[in-house]
């Protein structure tokens, strides 16, 4: 899952974007609205975090500008002073929720994950699709109730894999959600992280969880529960 | 240009000073015409009695001489340039000179036509002046035999114009007098006038040196809008202080608390994972005294100097709002909203109060939020209830309780609560929480409007 984090603070910045990036989500973190701007209508974002104080653009100007250029994915505001006329406003742009600093990060990570789901139509906090269970707050994966030990980022794949369970994702969009934009890419890896990760939840290769359609990409191809 | 700071007084004056000029100016002009023509006319009267007076005394022998008598009845007749002469002419004689006229030579003989006046300015060498009336008579003797005569009378010019001088004279003292003393009783209608704005000002002054908390004297009608204006100006921004002094105070004397606990933990505590569990409980309060107390000093308050806003409008724009952050709780919101409820407040504090207790609602609430809006008599009645299990009806009773300050409160829930106790507060209004037949908290706010 990859997120755009718009905030000029930068020990705020900073610190909220390893935590996210310790709950292995993919983050981009900018400084002021233009780049912020630039970043959100660049780059496939699961969701975007924006500051309402921001410098260059204010927040509330690049989210009527993402949703002017019809970008769909949610948006968390950040809002210093918790003024509800600054709440309804930053709503009424066209962000889908709001948290007032200072906050705890749990609570963040909390709504960053319902706010995915929900784009994605999952109605649970956990994620299970037949089997397979995982749990983004804890970023723990489980196998008939088992804990599966799986690295970063074949958990950042399997994420984004059942956030959009059902559909065909392809290699180059599963490469840009799970990269930041300076990482190196080679989209030769993500085969070889499919691979260890059907090693891993299909041990006895009866459940076929991931499935690969010839150039057009990927599948995860269980029923959510 | 006119000086846009030219005093009131000064503007006033100005103006009367030229309209006065203007219509004594005009009135003397047309009063002297006036004057003039009557004594023209007069003049021309008096001429014609004269001539009258002359053709009776006159009398016709058979043989067509003029026989006048010594002595006239006009005195002035007599009288050696007395400034009225008469001459009588026939043909190119004259026939009869009155005493007066003696060596003065008035007019040629010239005859006007039987009985025609005609009048006429007499300049004789001497310098004179003499307005003229020539008078054609025919008279005709018992053979008749006609014999044609004028008769002139001619009156100097210098009485009339000795007159008009008089009456001029005259006129200018009695319009300058009024004049004058029109400006001057002006000048003191103005000052008696103006006076409550020397005074409104002076007050203001007394404001400005911290003599008098508002404006206090007695004002005329069209004063007291702008003096009520500014009485109301004045306390609102005095509240305002008052708040800002208290919140500060409150902060500062709230803060002392966790800031205490803080402290002996850091100096007692030997257990790090206790430590940070009590430093994170403590950072959370300090952060709600700070949010609260902010809210609490950008209250605007009542203040009839407001603007109307629209209950409805903002109700409409939160629950758009929470329905969006809430989406998952599906909540079902019911509206009464009476059209025209309005009331004179900030904005910013409407968003406060309506946000905080619609944010409550959606939050207890299972499924349904009703809200109530109501205009009456002044007053606007509103009505938030939800179906939650009352969770704030615990919490909530203690912290709309009269005098109970936030920081005094044990935990939790209560920030938004006691933001909304402290607005309503700050709009003389009341808050009640009852339970209602949903089962969860019903909130009633009656708020005064002007």
């Amino acid at each position: 899952m990859r997120i755009l984090l718009i905030e000029d603070e930068t020990a705020l910045r900073e610190q909220t974007a390893q935590q996210l990036r310790a709950q292995n989500l993919t983050v981009d973190a900018v400084a002021d609205g233009e780049e912020g701007l630039f970043m959100g209508s660049e780059y496939p974002y699961d969701v975007a975090i924006i500051d309402l104080g921001l410098p260059k653009l204010s927040g509330i100007e690049v989210i009527q500008q993402l949703r002017a250029l019809s970008f769909k994915y949610p948006i968390l505001i950040l809002t210093a002073r918790g003024r509800w006329q600054d709440k309804v406003e930053g709503l009424e742009a066209g962000a889908d929720d709001y948290l007032v600093k200072p906050f705890h990060f749990e609570e963040l990570s909390a709504r960053l994950n319902a706010l995915a789901r929900r784009a994605s139509g999952w109605a649970n906090a956990t994620l299970r699709c037949g089997p397979i269970e995982l749990n983004p707050s804890s970023q723990q994966v489980f196998l008939q109730q088992t804990q599966v030990e799986i690295t970063a980022y074949e958990y950042r794949l399997l994420h984004f894999l059942m956030l959009h369970a059902g559909e065909v994702i392809s290699k180059s969009e599963l490469t840009d959600h799970i990269y930041e934009m300076d990482q190196d890419r080679d989209s030769n890896v993500i085969e070889v992280f499919v691979k260890r990760l059907r090693g891993k939840l299909d041990p006895d290769k009866t459940l076929n969880p991931i499935e690969t359609l010839r150039g057009r990409g990927y599948r995860l191809n269980l029923p959510r529960d | 240009m006119i000086n846009p700071r030219l005093s009131l007084s000064n503007r006033l004056l100005i103006a009367v000073s030229v309209v006065l000029g203007a219509f004594l100016g005009l009135s003397a002009f047309s009063l002297n015409n006036a004057f003039k023509s009557s004594a023209e006319t007069a003049q021309e009267q008096r001429l014609h009695n004269y001539v009258m007076t002359i053709l009776t005394a006159a009398e016709l022998t058979d043989t067509g001489e003029l026989l006048m008598p010594e002595k006239l009845l006009e005195q002035k007749f007599s009288i050696p340039n007395s400034g009225l002469y008469a001459q009588i002419t026939s043909g190119d004689q004259i026939i009869w000179q009155s005493p007066s006229a003696i060596g003065l030579f008035l007019a040629l003989p010239f005859h006007p036509g039987p009985s025609i006046e005609q009048y006429s300015v007499i300049d004789l060498h001497n310098g004179m002046k003499l307005r003229n009336l020539a008078f054609g008579v025919v008279w005709e003797n018992d053979q008749g035999a006609q014999f044609d005569y004028t008769i002139n009378v001619s009156e100097d010019q210098l009485m009339l114009e000795a007159q008009t001088a008089n009456f001029q004279r005259n006129l200018w003292y009695w319009l300058g007098g009024t004049g004058i003393m029109l400006l001057i009783a002006q000048w003191l209608i103005l000052r008696w006038s103006l006076r409550p704005l020397t005074g409104a000002a002076k007050d203001l002054h007394a404001i400005e040196t911290g003599e008098h908390p508002r404006l206090t004297g007695e004002y005329p009608m069209e004063l007291q809008q702008l003096t009520q204006n500014i009485n109301n100006l004045l306390d609102h921004e005095q509240s305002r202080r008052i708040r800002y002094k208290n919140s500060l105070a409150d902060l500062a004397h709230s803060l002392k608390t966790p800031l205490a606990v803080l402290r002996s933990e850091l100096e007692n505590s030997q257990d790090l994972k206790h430590f940070k569990h009590v430093g994170q409980d403590q950072l959370q309060r300090i952060n709600q005294l700070v949010d609260y107390q902010l809210q609490r000093a950008a209250t605007e308050g009542k203040s009839n100097l407001l603007a109307p806003v629209s209950l409805g409008e903002i109700i409409h724009k939160i629950i758009a709002s929470l329905n969006k952050v809430y989406q998952s709780k599906n909540i079902h919101c019911q509206f009464e909203i009476e059209r025209d409820a309005f009331i004179h407040a900030d904005e910013g504090d409407m968003y406060e109060l309506l946000g905080n207790l619609l944010e409550n609602a959606y939050k207890y609430g299972r499924q349904r939020v009703n809200i109530v809006v109501q205009s009456q008599h002044q007053k606007i009645t509103l009505r938030i209830e939800d179906d939650g299990n009352g969770i704030p009806l615990i919490a909530g009773e203690a912290i709309i309780k009269r005098g109970r300050r936030f920081d005094t409160q044990v935990e939790g829930h209560g920030l938004g609560l006691a933001i909304v106790s402290d607005i309503v507060e700050a709009y003389e209004g009341t808050i009640k929480l009852e339970k209602n037949f949903l089962g969860g908290a019903c909130f009633i706010i009656e708020i005064p409007d002007q």
